[in-house]
């Protein structure tokens, strides 16, 4: 090895990004507040400006021309009149329609997260107990259907379950007679589990894999049986995914739309499909940016929830 | 420092397999994983109150060892009994055996009483019953204070003795424990060698424990079974894998040892002559060997077992001692090491006790000097 003569200083380096750095840095703009200002940039220009814009068309009226609702400012000799028009929220309460559709949206949202729970836990747990070569194969069949417009999948889930589907055909070769299953609540049950049952797995695959063998080990040798340990160690320590699962399943399930109309019958009642029916069956535009906020509330809400009770679960 | 019993013979049974009957049997048990053999043929007698220590390195085998036995894996062949009942078909759940994981396995959502009341409430004990056996054990390992407190709250120390509390709460027949000091700082791991002893003697329970350590195992264990490739190497108490290993691979294994290669030319019932060419001297052995005259054999001698002087000592027989020059020293404060260079270029490790405080007239680098062993100084070794 060769030993620098410590007099001669060591080489400079060119650093052109100094400079650029520098010059920001003297109008206060440093590299992290970059790196932050484009997701800002984002959420601004195609989130939180939109939302604004429906807000302000929930606070007026509906009335025919184009745009099809009254403008929220007007301006009247010389003065500027700000007209918000609280009726279309006072209508959410009122009218018994929408409170049975958050209601029933919310019911059929709970119900479907259970059920794809219920499903999706033992196939994440087999997966993550599975061998190295067998997971990863197994975490591409989970991924596949994305491969798949959403749309695709759950119309070809009526192929399946129509009155002369494939399954009533495979049935009827038993000589049983064929089953309703189009719309009906059970349709939108399948279309839901079916559709979100990967936004369960990944989670809870992502924390049961990463739960120490040794602890299920520590847990039989201690006497527990099979089952105990699943209730008392594994399901306790799988929590956070459970929970983020859930709410990935439940939150967007809500608001779901496609599914109730494709597979849906006319009693299927989901705040989705009165949102749709407001704007573009009544073209009532101010009543259907009412329900969206209104809706936006109602999502918000358990999200909010299910994020204080998981800080609690990682905080333990 | 396991403390020597004054009644060596009452509490030594695996000297007199006549009259007592081993408590864990393990009888040509091999363990296959696809084509790998991960223990070998193995058959070991394993007696109550032992404490024993399977020592190897890593894929000796002796982890996979232990995972039968607390029934996390079954024996691809043979049989495993425990108290004189057969567990091959017996789950880990109902074995009356406990065992300390290598990476503690607390359960991270519990607190350290319910992590060790666990076992106890799978058998349903009423909750009195549990909550003074939890008492007792916190007690036991000095973590009275504690036991609120969750694992991650715990030092590396108070997470250990927690996990060895769980593991007796369910007064096991038998403690299994792998790397039981591994993850703590040597000075810790020191003070808990202690500890491990005096709870083991205090509470008679059976242990084995599984180490890469050989110094832990020295220390710990009645009884030592060295692991090579998935086979048992040797079985004996600390002194007799220290000082009469039976093999190569045992007497490098535990502690250091010169090894060098040898031709016997003298083979009598007392004694034994042996040449070796690359210690440049004959080796004079009084005791009879089971070899042949020309046999190629192996001679294996502790480095504090040599003797180094200036002067040519007599020679023991015409034999026994070795010229060289003195390579390296190394200054342990108790000990010196000192690697002297035969005219073979066979170099061998000697070590002297440094009795004397800032010794001027120690033996020094370059010089030439003489090494000497007794007549039984050395493990003669044919495998």
């Amino acid at each position: 090895m060769t030993t620098r003569d410590p007099t001669i200083p060591p080489p400079r380096r060119l650093k052109p990004w100094n400079a650029v750095e520098r010059g920001l840095a003297r109008v206060g703009i440093s590299g992290r507040m970059l790196v932050l200002l484009a997701p800002v940039l984002w959420l601004l220009v195609f989130f939180l400006i939109p939302l604004a814009v429906v807000f302000g068309i929930s606070l007026a009226n509906k009335q025919f021309g184009r745009p099809p609702y009254t403008p929220l400012l007007t301006t009247d000799e010389g003065t500027v009149q700000l007209t918000l028009h609280l009726n279309n929220y006072i209508r959410l309460f009122t009218d018994n329609l929408y409170v049975a559709a958050y209601l029933s949206s919310i019911r059929i949202a709970a119900i479907a997260t259970v059920i794809t729970l219920l499903v999706g836990y033992p196939m994440a747990y087999a997966i993550a107990r599975s061998s190295d070569r067998w997971r990863n194969i197994l975490l591409m069949l989970v991924i596949l259907p994305f491969f798949t417009s959403f749309l695709l999948r759950v119309y070809a889930l009526t192929g399946f379950m129509r009155g002369n589907g494939v399954i009533n055909q495979f049935i009827g070769l038993f000589g049983f007679e064929p089953l309703v299953m189009m719309q009906t609540d059970f349709a939108v049950y399948v279309g839901i589990v079916y559709t979100y049952l990967p936004f369960m797995i990944l989670p809870l695959y992502t924390t049961l894999v990463k739960l120490d063998v040794s602890l299920f080990e520590a847990s039989a040798d201690l006497g527990a049986r099979p089952i105990h340990t699943f209730l008392f160690i594994t399901l306790p320590l799988s929590l956070p995914g459970v929970i983020a699962g859930s709410m990935l399943v439940f939150i967007p399930a809500i608001g779901e739309f496609v599914i109730p109309s494709l597979l849906g019958g006319p009693e299927t009642l989901m705040i989705g499909r009165v949102l749709w029916d407001e704007f573009f069956t009544n073209t009532n535009w101010p009543r259907a940016a009412a329900v969206a906020c209104a809706m936006l509330v109602v999502v918000v809400v358990p999200i909010m929830l299910l994020q204080k009770a998981q800080g609690a679960v990682v905080e333990k | 420092m396991a403390k020597r019993p004054q009644l060596a013979i009452d509490t030594r049974p695996w000297r007199d397999t006549a009259n007592n009957k081993p408590f864990v049997r393990i009888r040509n048990v091999t363990k296959k994983f696809g084509d790998v053999s991960a223990v070998h043929e193995v058959s070991l007698d394993i007696y109550r109150s032992e404490l024993f220590c399977l020592l190897g390195g890593s894929g000796s085998g002796k982890s996979t060892l232990l995972r039968m036995l607390a029934g996390f894996e079954n024996p691809t062949s043979g049989t495993i009994e425990i108290d004189g009942q057969d567990m091959t078909e017996v789950p880990p759940y109902n074995r009356p055996v406990n065992m300390m994981f290598q990476s503690y396995a607390l359960f991270p959502h519990m607190s350290v009483e319910q992590n060790i009341a666990y076992g106890l409430k799978r058998d349903g004990l009423p909750r009195a019953e549990i909550a003074a056996r939890v008492a007792e054990l916190l007690a036991l390992v000095k973590l009275q204070d504690y036991g609120k407190r969750k694992p991650h709250q715990l030092s590396g120390g108070q997470r250990q003795r927690v996990a060895l509390a769980r593991a007796l709460a369910k007064r096991p027949k038998l403690l299994l424990l792998d790397e039981p000091l591994g993850a703590l700082d040597k000075k810790l791991r020191e003070e808990t060698q202690f500890e491990l002893v005096k709870i083991q003697e205090q509470l008679g329970v059976t242990f084995i424990v599984v180490t890469h350590d050989q110094e832990e195992a020295m220390t710990l264990a009645t009884r030592i079974g060295v692991m090579n490739q998935g086979e048992i190497a040797m079985i004996g108490e600390p002194t007799d894998i220290y000082e009469f290993p039976n093999s190569r691979f045992v007497a490098n294994f535990i502690g250091s040892a010169n090894m060098v290669e040898g031709v016997v030319t003298e083979d009598e019932p007392d004694h034994v002559r042996i040449r070796s060419t690359e210690l440049g001297c004959d080796i004079y052995v009084g005791h009879g060997v089971d070899c042949a005259p020309d046999q190629l054999l192996w001679w294996a001698i502790r480095p504090e077992k040599m003797a180094l002087s200036r002067e040519k000592p007599e020679g023991l027989h015409g034999a026994n001692v070795a010229t060289g020059v003195v390579e390296e020293i190394a200054y342990l404060g108790d000990i010196s090491v000192y690697q002297i260079v035969l005219e073979s270029g066979k170099r061998l490790r000697v070590s002297q006790t440094n009795t004397v405080r800032g010794n001027p007239d120690a033996i020094t680098w370059e010089e030439q000097v003489y090494v000497t062993w007794g007549i039984d100084a050395g493990s003669v070794l044919t495998v």
